[in-house]
């Protein structure tokens, strides 16, 4: 009898529980970036365009998505105030693009440009996607300029 | 029944009238009702007074499930989960509700550390834990604001019947990341006094994982050894405990320190780099990044008990400080290290006061009332080069009045009515450094305004009116049934009103809404008890719904600070949580066999997803064997797969782990040693902790684990 009963409250948690899930309807899927170049660990040359290259795709609707390029140095050489005026500036890069009403796109462009007085060394590209609904996937990538 | 030689008889409840009489009579006026019922446990009193869903969890079980950290320990029972990070720090949840949702109490005051931070634990001794009441659903009736999804009891045992000395020693050791711990403790009881001192102390290396390496973010990063490099850490905690009874008049005095000092997974800090992981030689280092926590608890209770009447008075102090070390790093070029502590990244030191009175009325058997009042105010104070949370100031008084009607010995109707009040007044903080960059990146006046602050000001004012109705029928000595429903407040924390910024650990760009108002929320629960002669069953549904629930929402815009992608802003929405427990054990021979089984559905309405956090389904099947001084068990924990997630959460796969366990008493030169010996993850099975602080990088959680704990208790008798 006792199972019975537990049986039937399980039953009706169950039933209760799908009830909810049906009406379940938001998107909590990530978009997909591949970032086919700038690869990982590649040369970027100083002064020149960067062929930036990668496919994005999401399951319901794309909106947009975000390139930054910053500097990984260790933290405390570089200290702006004390910077003489032709030494190299480390390079940052930050910019939004829109891709929205598509659920795929295919990304070529040479939009980044590397200045001719950025300090060489070890970068970060980082890629952020986001969706319609707000979910996002962002890629790290590392690199050297020279 | 393993019974020490301390007065652990006292949990059950036989010996409690005739102590009750001679020595305790606060208590027994108090237990009256509840005593006539000879033979009845602890559990079953706690459990007859509650019209809530309420676990209470006896030595045995803690001695059983003893791990060290107290919140692995509870996970154990139904509906409680631990939210880990790595193996030291753990936070509770108790169906589905975590961070500062949950209060814990010690001693009756309520702990105050830093809830709200995912990347912080829970601060108690866990071999100073001595009796635990778990209570499930809202207790904010209770304990006020913070405590509208449960609350953890962590309480002394009731001191020896009669005079003595007595102590225990206890040593822990486990393999999977070489902890050496113990804990020794000294008591006396004489006439009036009674007093406890005990020092606890553990240290512990980096732990192993199951996995030769880690994908994070298509990255592939290796784990040299299978060690997760800088876990490493150290425990030591110290407390006494005082308490003086006499007639009708009882106080309690408590101290406690907690000291911990645990390194931080470096691939967890900041963007992971395949340099910083690389072994360095030594597995019990504690290097950069690490914090180091130090809490500080002093509380007094003042206890009369009079014809008919119960007065207690509560006074607490508390002083938690927290600092996260990390090797300086900046993204604003113009940010030089600090001349002091150049490492410190981020310091918080919370002062908490608090204060509470209760009266309670029990002339009449038949109605009982309880009126009380209570206030806290909390201070923090910030520090470092990075920090996320405002420096603030927070005061909550509350009034209750509780009330207990029991026409009859088989049923009980009992509710409450609360006035809450709060006021929250953080300290603005605008970062000169983010200004300056935001200015060299061209940004616009208007952008750099909303930018600059890396907490809000904020002084604001909160009241709320909660209350609980519920009833408790015990037609007969085998079945019981409960049912509660209730209405929970709870104060935007500071974080969520007032912090703007890069969470360091969880990257993403975090900011609070200074004009949130309150988190407010109905929950309905049911639970039925069911006992027949070797056979128990029970079964807790529960439903909760929230006019107002605070979640961290991703809002699609681009945030301007260096490493972040989109804002997460602190959002209120309507909210649906619902599940329960279920647990059935029998008798036979000389085993026992129990099945636990817990589920949690949460939905949030607003956006029709589910929310952040859910814990996943889980059943946990046990054979034990008891035979004369032997105990032994193994264990099939199933933990299902978690695909019910928010945005930006990934799933998690589910997972079948094994567990085995032995135990046997000893009788060594007059006193009876406990040694206990279990493994834990006997197949070594790599899994993920969908609740783990690691879970987003995707560290499994650790892997087989052996554990070894000898406790020692003595005695001598006093005149």
């Amino acid at each position: 009898m006792k199972t019975n009963n537990l049986f039937f409250i399980i039953c009706l948690m169950a039933s209760l529980s799908l009830s909810f899930v049906s009406c379940e309807s938001g998107d909590t899927t990530r978009p997909v970036i591949n970032l086919i170049e700038p690869a990982e660990g590649e040369v970027l040359s100083i002064g020149e365009e960067v062929h930036f290259e990668m496919e994005l795709s999401d399951n319901e609707m794309l909106k947009e998505y975000k390139v930054e390029i910053h500097d990984n140095f260790d933290g405390h050489s570089h200290d702006e105030a004390t910077r003489a005026a032709n030494e190299p500036v480390p390079f940052f890069f930050e910019k939004t693009w829109d891709v929205s009403g598509k659920k795929n796109a295919s990304i070529h462009h040479h939009e980044i440009v590397i200045p001719a007085d950025a300090t060489p060394g070890d970068y970060h590209v980082e890629v952020f996607c986001t969706d319609a609904a707000g979910n996002e996937a962002f890629i790290v990538r590392n690199v050297e300029l020279r | 029944m393993r019974i020490g030689l301390r007065p652990v008889m006292l949990l059950t409840g036989f010996v409690l009238p005739v102590f009750a009489q001679e020595r305790d009579s606060v208590e027994m006026n108090l237990r009256l009702e509840n005593i006539v019922i000879v033979g009845e446990s602890r559990q079953k009193m706690i459990n007859r007074a509650s019209a809530l869903a309420v676990e209470v969890v006896d030595k045995k079980f803690l001695q059983q499930h003893f791990t060290g950290n107290l919140i692995q320990t509870l996970e154990h029972l139904p509906g409680v989960s631990s939210m880990d990070i790595g193996s030291a720090f753990s936070k509770p949840m108790i169906r589905g509700m975590g961070f500062n949702r949950i209060s814990v109490t010690e001693n009756g005051i309520k702990q105050e550390g830093q809830q709200w931070g995912a990347d912080h634990g829970l601060e108690t001794d866990a071999f100073n834990a001595e009796q635990i009441t778990v209570r499930k659903g809202p207790a904010s009736l209770l304990y006020g604001s913070d405590a509208m999804g449960g609350a953890i009891e962590i309480a002394q045992l009731p001191p020896p019947p009669d005079n003595q000395l007595f102590g225990e020693v206890v040593a822990l050791g486990t393999s999977v990341n070489e902890t050496l711990g113990g804990s020794a403790m000294l008591g006396v009881r004489k006439d009036a006094w009674y007093v406890k001192l005990r020092y606890s102390e553990q240290h512990f290396a980096d732990y192993r994982i199951p996995a030769d390496t880690l994908v994070y973010l298509t990255q592939q990063m290796p784990v040299y050894g299978r060690r997760l490099k800088n876990t490493a850490g150290f425990e030591r905690d110290v407390s006494l405990y005082t308490r003086y009874h006499q007639g009708g008049y009882r106080s309690v005095y408590a101290l406690s320190n907690v000291f911990q000092q645990v390194g931080f997974f470096p691939g967890a800090h900041g963007i992971p780099d395949v340099s910083r992981l690389r072994d360095d030689g030594d597995r019990r280092n504690i290097d950069l990044p690490y914090n180091w926590v130090n809490h500080l608890k002093v509380s007094s209770r003042q206890e009369y008990v009079l014809d008919g009447a119960m007065a207690s008075w509560d006074l607490g102090y508390q002083h938690n400080y927290r600092e996260e070390l990390s090797l300086f790093h900046t993204h604003y070029g113009d940010q030089t290290a600090p001349a002091e502590n150049p490492d410190k990244e981020l310091a918080f030191s919370l002062h908490t006061y608090s204060s509470s009175a209760k009266l309670r009325l029990f002339h009449s058997s038949v109605w009982e009332h309880t009126a009380g009042w209570d206030m806290q105010y909390q201070q923090n104070r910030i520090g470092g080069y990075s920090f996320l949370m405002p420096a603030y100031k927070r005061m909550t008084t509350g009034v209750l009045w509780l009330t207990t009607y029991r026409p009859n010995t088989v049923f009980s109707l009992s509710g409450g009515i609360r006035y809450d009040y709060g006021k929250m007044d953080s300290e603005a903080y605008s970062d000169p450094y983010l200004e300056n960059y935001l200015r060299e990146r061209g940004h616009s006046g208007e952008r750099i305004e909303a930018y600059r602050w890396r907490s809000y000001p904020v002084n604001r004012s909160f009241d709320d009116v909660s209350g609980s109705i519920g009833f408790v029928w015990t037609p007969d000595g085998m079945n019981q049934l409960k049912s509660n429903i209730g209405r929970s407040f709870r104060l935007p924390g500071a974080n969520e009103l007032a912090s703007n910024g890069v969470h360091h650990g969880a990257f993403r760009h975090e900011q609070g809404d200074p004009g949130l108002p309150s988190e407010q929320g109905w929950q309905w629960d049911l639970s039925y008890v069911g006992e027949r002669e070797g056979i128990s069953l029970s079964v807790s549904p529960f439903v909760s719904w929230f006019e107002n629930y605070i979640y961290l929402r991703p809002t699609g815009e681009w945030s301007a600070l260096p490493h972040a992608g989109q804002i997460y802003r602190y959002t209120g929405a309507e909210a649906v949580f619902a599940g329960g427990e279920a647990s059935f054990a029998v008798d036979f021979l000389q085993f026992n066999y129990s099945l636990t089984a817990g589920y949690v559905y949460t939905y949030n309405v607003d956006e029709r997803i589910p929310l952040s956090f859910s814990p996943p389904a889980q059943i946990r099947n046990t054979l034990s064997w008891t035979g004369g001084h032997m105990q032994a068990y193994a264990e099939l924990q199933s933990i299902a797969a978690q695909h019910r997630i928010a945005r930006n959460e990934s799933p998690t796969p589910g997972a079948q782990l094994m567990h085995l366990g032995a135990s046997l008493s000893l009788a060594v030169g007059g006193t009876k040693a406990e040694v206990s010996l279990s493994v834990r993850n006997l197949l070594n099975t790599a899994y993920y902790n969908h609740l783990s602080f690691y879970r987003k990088i995707e560290i499994p959680e650790p892997g087989r684990n052996f554990r070894l704990v000898i406790k020692i208790p003595f005695k001598s008798n006093l005149k």
